[in-house]
């Protein structure tokens, strides 16, 4: 007797609960679709657990489905900034910079050698193919171990000591990779701006591939496209970063419709999205993006006549005027959020330097700590940055863990006398006429800084250090160019000095990889050939010849061992700790900000935010699939 | 004569092929190459690139193989109308090209047929009512004309666009035509839109139109003939037409040659502000990109245009101006 309510009631709940799930709401712009069978409804889009956002902030709301947020790029290359933006990937960081899985339910870690990613079981590619291990086999198998399209081998990141993980596929939904040692830069390297993807929309791939359709078929197919080769052409189908191809299915939540080349880009919501809002209403808010080409050098004018809904890129911080200015006329507000990186501006002195006297002196750390505390960088702050940024020397941002204030200040402050009696340490007492010191052989100290002519804060920057240098009895000179020619400049060991941002990740966890700091790249500006070494297998370049530089590159080795965060973590500190004692770099501020353009009805864009590469992919970090249009009101 | 024109069209081919050797010198006298300069802007937007994936684009695009080859390889191809790949857009020349070459012939020939209409008129009325106030008064508007440069003049109708009108003026069509196929809704959008460009890539051009239009009749008014026509009573409006107007149109027949090119290259920097989509912009962009085929290709057609327009010009001369032969030995 008891039993029967009891059921009933049970009954009754499943009924209500079915009916809850059936309730939550189509998105407008696709109810024609489902109702007449194009498209099934939004239960059956959605995985079966769905990922569900939601964020914690106080001016966050959930929000209206419906609109069209346009934006602006310099080139029709750049629309890969979309897959940046949309920033699905297998795992992401959210706000606090913790990894979360995102298109993966799951993620099992062992000591960061043994990775089991778990899919969502249901989970759909945008042109509503099941998403499965399937895509990650295609990937191992027919394009990372195919010998025409990796000639070259794995890429970097899955390779740990020049070996690959071993990969199993477990399930439908579960695949394995198992290093012998650890790889902790793995994770990260999927939660990247421009991820790793290690899976491929197989079932849309095989047309092109010569192991599914045959040789003949793939290389007439590739000729007949005027590709040079079907590896080529495979190529140009699979570019999931690079966003060109409107048929390559996606896991974005916005699908590209325009091919390139093209000056306007038409993006659509994703139907198979895999992620709901707290009402289980399927994301993303917002229908359509738009992106339109302009000149990059156009783009603050344009951002300012209310062309946009949201604009960040090609806008610079000596535009905010112009842009405040413009805001109330046509309907925006400008943001200011903080920049990632660990110097806005920052000095490099070229240890690599083909002159032998600059050589040795750039490679004491007397030196650098004389030039470094004879830069006046309040004066900087207040004259170019209207004293908003922070006075810094190059090292993480506050925002991250493993900041210290002391590295922030070291040899930061600004003292003439002492950066004298450095110098006077080093031996530099003959002065000429002018009140230049000498170098040993003579030569009158004038140092030349390559700036890559990108813009004329470097200059005015450089101008203001050029006077407080000339109190230590040094000459600076600036000299722009080209990116290019920077770089050659560079490399080879024509420059003597350079000035670029600071560390691109300005908001490192222990768990991200510290390269940076190590001379481990070419591209380091000022070790760009102890770089070169690390990079070709100590064949190329030179030896670090500095024991702390050799330090930074065991350290480096050993956090790619480490297992634990703990771990790293000290080693972190370790690296850090030596880049401020050792002033390899010269920053001057941080913090600097960058204006963003947001129209009145834009919603959910959070007042204060970080606008950074890696990690946080821009605006990535924060959702712009919960970005929602009030519609237009009387204002 | 056709002695002339068959020794004129010889010589063709070997200026073209010194030109296709000067345009390829130039295009990769920069330091790098394409990928070079294609990581160079990915670092400085602090991305990077997979060394691997750079050596197999290396391979893939032919970078790895000796100038003289790549050189070769294009020159060849373009004999028989491949005209390399872009590496920019992962896509053969032609087909990065496509709707943009119609544009651009579209646009610079409305602007070519402003210019006529507009500097055509003006410039006989001032050069027969010289001195007068509508003289004055129209030189002034066509130094005007010409002192301001048109992206300049496009920037500054941008700006009172926006403020005055609340509109923004770039573009050649509405947003929604935009990569659509050709259709008459899109075509009377284009018509437009296309005033605006027109107007300000022709202002430069009609005024110098007019200078020349005004000094070049002024020369033929002065003249005995005219004199002796309006002794003999014929009305003023009629030696006009039938004499000095005809003489004075030479130097536009000769302008035909660097009229061509023109039309295909159009005003790159007003387009770039106006955002148009003709291939102005796509040369500049290639050309800093390094994308070398794309430049190239399109240099390589700018100078084709601008050989057969010379070609044209002269052939034009000689038809319609019977005081111009071709006596004194051949071709030269």
């Amino acid at each position: 007797m008891t039993r029967r309510p009891f059921l009933f009631l049970f009954a009754l709940a499943v009924a209500w609960l079915g009916a809850a799930a059936a309730v939550a709401e189509e998105p407008p712009s696709l109810k024609a679709d489902v109702e007449a069978g194009k498209v099934p409804p939004m239960a059956k889009r959605l995985p079966q657990s769905p990922l569900t956002v939601d964020i914690q902030r106080s001016e966050w709301t959930i929000g209206r489905y419906g609109g069209e947020l346009r934006t602006l790029l310099a080139k029709d290359r750049d629309i890969r900034m979309m897959v940046v933006y949309g920033y699905s990937r297998l795992v992401g960081y959210d706000e606090q910079f913790n990894l979360v899985p995102d298109i993966l339910e799951r993620v099992d870690n062992v000591d960061s050698r043994i990775f089991t990613f778990h899919l969502r079981p249901g989970h759909k590619w945008s042109d509503g193919h099941p998403f499965t291990t399937a895509d990650f086999r295609y990937y191992w198998e027919d394009v990372a171990n195919d010998p025409d399209l990796s000639p070259f081998g794995l890429p970097q990141i899955l390779r740990v000591g020049d070996r690959g993980p071993r990969f199993e596929v477990l399930s439908e939904t579960a695949v394995r990779f198992t290093w012998e040692e650890p790889n902790p830069q793995f994770l990260p390297a999927l939660a990247g701006p421009s991820p790793l993807f290690i899976y491929r929309p197989a079932h849309y791939l095989r047309q092109f591939h010569s192991k599914h359709i045959g040789l003949d078929k793939a290389v007439a197919q590739a000729k007949a496209a005027g590709a040079r080769s079907w590896a080529g052409f495979h190529q140009k189908k699979d570019e999931q970063f690079r966003f060109d191809n409107p048929d390559l299915p996606t896991l974005e939540p916005w699908i590209n419709t325009t091919p390139l080349p093209s000056t306007r880009f038409v993006l659509v919501r994703n139907p198979y999205f895999h992620r709901v809002d707290k009402a289980g209403r399927q994301l993303p808010y917002i229908d359509r993006v738009v992106v339109n080409i302009t000149d990059g050098k156009l783009i603050p004018a344009k951002a300012g006549t209310g062309d946009v809904e949201l604009q960040a890129r090609d806008l610079r911080f000596d535009n905010y005027t112009f842009l405040k200015e413009n805001s109330k006329r046509n309907q925006f507000r400008v943001l200011l959020w903080e920049k990632g990186l660990g110097s806005q501006m920052a000095l490099y002195p070229n240890l690599n330097v083909d002159d032998p006297a600059w050589r040795a002196l750039m490679r004491d750390v007397r030196f650098r700590r004389a030039l470094s505390l004879g830069i006046n960088r309040h004066e900087i702050n207040e004259v170019v940055y209207f004293g908003l940024a922070v006075e810094s020397a190059n090292t993480v941002l506050q925002r991250s863990p493993l900041f210290r204030p002391e590295f922030r200040a070291a040899w930061a402050r600004f003292d003439v006398k002492a950066a004298n009696a450095l110098l006077d340490s080093l031996g530099l007492t003959q002065r000429d006429a002018r009140g230049l010191r000498l170098l040993p052989d003579g030569r009158p100290m004038e140092i030349v800084v390559d700036t890559a002519g990108e813009s004329t804060e470097e200059t005015d920057v450089l101008e203001l250090v050029r006077d407080s240098w000339r109190k230590l009895g040094i000459a600076l000179f600036s000299r722009p160019s080209v990116r290019e020619v920077f770089r050659k400049r560079v490399y080879s060991g024509k420059s003597m000095m350079t000035v670029w941002s600071g560390l691109n990740n300005g908001i490192p966890t222990p768990d991200m990889s510290p390269n940076e700091l190590a001379p481990t790249a070419q591209e380091h500006l000022q070790w760009p050939m102890w770089g070169q070494y690390f990079e070709n297998n100590r064949k190329g370049g030179e030896a670090p010849a500095l024991p702390e530089a050799k330090e930074l590159v065991d350290l480096y080795e050993s956090w790619r061992r480490a297992a634990n965060s703990a771990e790293r973590e000290q080693i972190w500190l370790r690296m850090l700790e030596i880049h401020a004692q050792e002033v390899f770099t010269i920053g001057i501020v941080t913090k600097a900000l960058q204006p963003i353009v947001v129209r009145n009805n834009l919603r959910n864009v959070p007042t204060e935010g970080l606008y950074s590469w890696d990690p946080g992919s821009y605006f990535g970090m924060y959702h712009p699939d919960t970005f929602w249009l009030e519609p237009r009101g009387p204002r | 004569m056709l002695r002339y024109v068959v020794n004129r069209v010889l010589l063709m081919i070997p200026t073209m092929i010194a030109i296709s050797i000067i345009v390829f010198a130039i295009i990769q006298l920069p330091p790098g190459n394409y990928l070079d300069s294609y990581i160079a802007e990915l670092q400085a937007q602090g991305e990077s690139v997979d060394p691997q994936k750079i050596a197999f684009l290396k391979k893939e695009y032919g970078l790895d193989k000796p100038i003289p080859e790549q050189y070769l390889r294009w020159a060849a191809g373009m004999l028989v109308g491949d005209f390399g790949y872009s590496f920019e857009f992962n896509l053969p020349v032609s087909k990065v090209v496509g709707d943009r070459m119609f544009l651009t012939i579209l646009v610079s020939s409305f602007t070519i047929l402003f210019t006529w209409a507009v500097a055509f008129p003006i410039g006989i009325y001032s050069a027969t009512h010289q001195y007068s106030w509508g003289d004055y008064g129209l030189s002034l508007l066509g130094f005007l004309g010409i002192a301001i440069p048109n992206f300049m003049l496009a920037l500054v109708m941008l700006y009172f666009a926006n403020v005055l009108f609340g509109t923004s003026i770039g573009g050649l069509m509405g947003p929604e035509f935009i990569d659509k196929p050709w259709t008459w809704a899109k075509f009377v959008s284009i018509l437009e839109h296309s005033w605006i460009p027109v107007f300000i890539i022709g202002a430069g051009g009609t005024a110098g139109m007019i200078r020349k239009m005004r000094a070049n009749l002024l020369d033929e008014l002065q003249k005995q003939y005219v004199v002796t026509a309006r002794a003999k009573g014929l009305p003023p409006g009629k030696v006009l037409r039938k004499y000095p107007l005809r003489m004075a149109l030479n130097f536009f027949i000769s302008d035909i040659g660097s009229l061509l090119p023109h039309i295909i290259s159009g005003a790159e920097i007003t387009a770039v502000v106006l955002s148009l989509p003709t291939t102005g912009p796509m040369l500049l962009a290639a050309l800093k990109s390094q994308d070398m085929y794309l430049a190239g290709s399109f240099l390589m057609f700018l100078a084709f245009m601008i050989v057969v327009g010379v070609l044209i010009s002269d052939l034009a001369l000689v038809a319609l101006d019977p005081r111009i032969r071709l006596t004194g030995g051949i071709a030269r």
